[in-house]
């Protein structure tokens, strides 16, 4: 009975770390997910705070015609066509600023359609 | 009523005739030139931020590709622009000593803010910052005269 017992305290004890410990790979590897709408000639939200180390997907949509998202010095760049999401995932490792620009020519303010990275500790 | 009639149209016709496209004299195109390259055109110092890679090149032929062509040509030389000989200040081959003398900054300048009263728009928000440095490394190192065929708008 004694060994029974302890078998199933065992097997209980296995399952439970099987599952908590899945549950933390989970936690740490799932990105934050990011919606940003795109339309001429903004981006909203047009600032976004990242924390440095922490995976991100920006889900990229198009409220009007193409755009585009490129990040020069995070060597990003994502085509946005109008009526599907794109996404660009990335994990920032660095602190700093960085400023994304319309990547596909969209008209007159196409140069000022920015979006700005604030990554932080 | 028949006099300020015929006056009205002796006035217009006056005006339209100086309205008429000619080039420019020699006197008339070098003393332009002199003022755009040491007085009017600006930021000659600013140094290119963009280093000249394949890459910069080919964003810079992208974006030169938007709306620069409808005059310019795919090739910077006019090619295929068909008002190229009807219009005066007549619009300079992007690969001829004229231009090229200019600095990179003084071409960003250019390109920033347009050659008034010339037909040369400034794209300042129209392209990014980046585009107009990768334009400036296109324009560097231009294609064959006549070797990109014809802009698109122009074929149809």
């Amino acid at each position: 009975m004694k060994t029974k017992f302890l078998l199933l305290l065992a097997i209980i004890g296995v399952v439970a770390a099987a599952t908590f410990s899945t549950h933390m790979v989970r936690a740490q590897a799932a990105p934050r997910r990011i919606e940003v709408t795109a339309k001429r000639f903004a981006y909203d939200p047009g600032e976004i705070t990242l924390k440095k180390g922490q995976p991100v997907v920006l889900v990229l949509k198009s409220a009007d015609v193409a755009h585009g998202l490129r990040f020069r010095e995070l060597n990003l760049n994502a085509k946005i066509d109008k009526g599907s999401a794109a996404e660009l995932s990335f994990t920032p490792d660095k602190v700093g600023d960085y400023v994304g620009h319309c990547s596909v020519f969209c008209g007159s303010g196409h140069g000022e359609m920015t979006l700005t990275l604030h990554v932080v500790e | 009523m028949r006099l300020p009639r015929l006056l009205s149209a002796v006035i217009l016709s006056v005006g339209m005739a100086g309205c008429k496209a000619s080039p420019p004299s020699n006197f008339e195109a070098k003393t332009v030139t002199f003022a755009k390259h040491h007085v009017f055109i600006g930021n000659k110092s600013q140094k290119n931020p963009l280093p000249n890679t394949p890459e910069n090149w080919a964003d810079g032929k992208e974006a030169f590709s938007h709306y620069c062509v409808a005059c310019h040509g795919m090739d910077g030389q006019n090619t295929g622009v068909p008002f190229v000989d009807h219009i005066s200040p007549p619009i300079p081959s992007l690969a001829s000593e004229g231009v090229q003398r200019y600095t990179d900054g003084q071409l960003k300048w250019i390109l920033d803010n347009g050659i008034w009263p010339s037909g040369m728009p400034g794209s300042k928000g129209t392209l990014s910052d980046d585009e107009l440095w990768a334009i400036i490394i296109f324009l560097r190192h231009l294609p064959p005269a006549g070797s990109q065929g014809v802009p698109d708008m122009y074929t149809h």
